[in-house]
């Protein structure tokens, strides 16, 4: 029962610990994401036509290694 | 104030300004052919703008947007028909059964567990029934 009792309470102070610190990395998870979005509706042009030629880059690289 | 130049004592001033003007002239039309060009292609480049619909495109969905565009640029790069291409199919197709398959499946399971259960339990109760009625046909026997 103690060792159980010890187990329960080490979780428990783990949890405290870092619950803080997910619900930190959330937020700033999210902020990037919200952040990237406005980016990407600003620049439309921008982003389609950087992303094409990401994916052009990739494909040259497959087809390389292929 | 004219020049020598201009008006030369020859005569043979006139041909050159006729000569002069004709190119003014072809050059003017060259540049309204341009303007018109221009203009065109850009008219061109507007309707094209409107019939994708950019904007309103990636307002509504930002992400995916983004994706088909690398979508295209692998397919521009020629990385259709490559291994990468496979192995990326493959594993879409893995993760797509999981997430399709797998729900059915559990469904189906759980609907047999329930029957068996039912059937074990209907099982069990008409057993201990005939376990009474024996006990009970015992106890009466004298």
């Amino acid at each position: 029962m103690e060792m159980t009792d010890k187990i329960e309470e080490t979780a428990r102070e783990i949890g405290a610990r870092v619950r803080p610190q997910i619900e930190e990395a959330r937020k700033r998870v999210s902020s990037m994401n919200d952040s990237a979005i406005a980016y990407i509706k600003e620049n439309p042009g921008k982003c389609v036509v950087g992303a094409i030629a990401v994916g052009y880059l990739i494909g040259k690289l497959a087809s390389r290694r292929g | 104030m004219e020049t020598r130049a201009d008006n030369p004592p020859n005569g043979r001033a006139a041909p050159e300004s006729a000569t002069a003007k004709k190119l003014g002239k072809q050059m003017e039309k060259v540049g309204h052919t341009a303007e018109q060009v221009w203009d065109r292609t850009r008219e061109s480049f507007s309707d094209f703008g409107d019939t994708i619909d950019l904007k309103g495109r990636v307002s509504r969905n930002p992400y995916g947007t983004v994706a088909a565009a690398i979508g295209i640029g692998y397919v521009l790069g020629g990385g259709l028909f490559t291994p990468l291409t496979s192995r990326i199919v493959r594993l879409g197709v893995r993760i797509g059964l999981r997430l399709a398959v797998l729900p059915l499946l559990k469904q189906e399971m759980a609907e047999i567990v329930d029957s068996l259960e039912e059937d074990v339990g209907g099982g069990r109760g008409e057993a201990k029934g005939q376990a009474s009625k024996r006990t009970r046909t015992r106890g009466e026997e004298p």
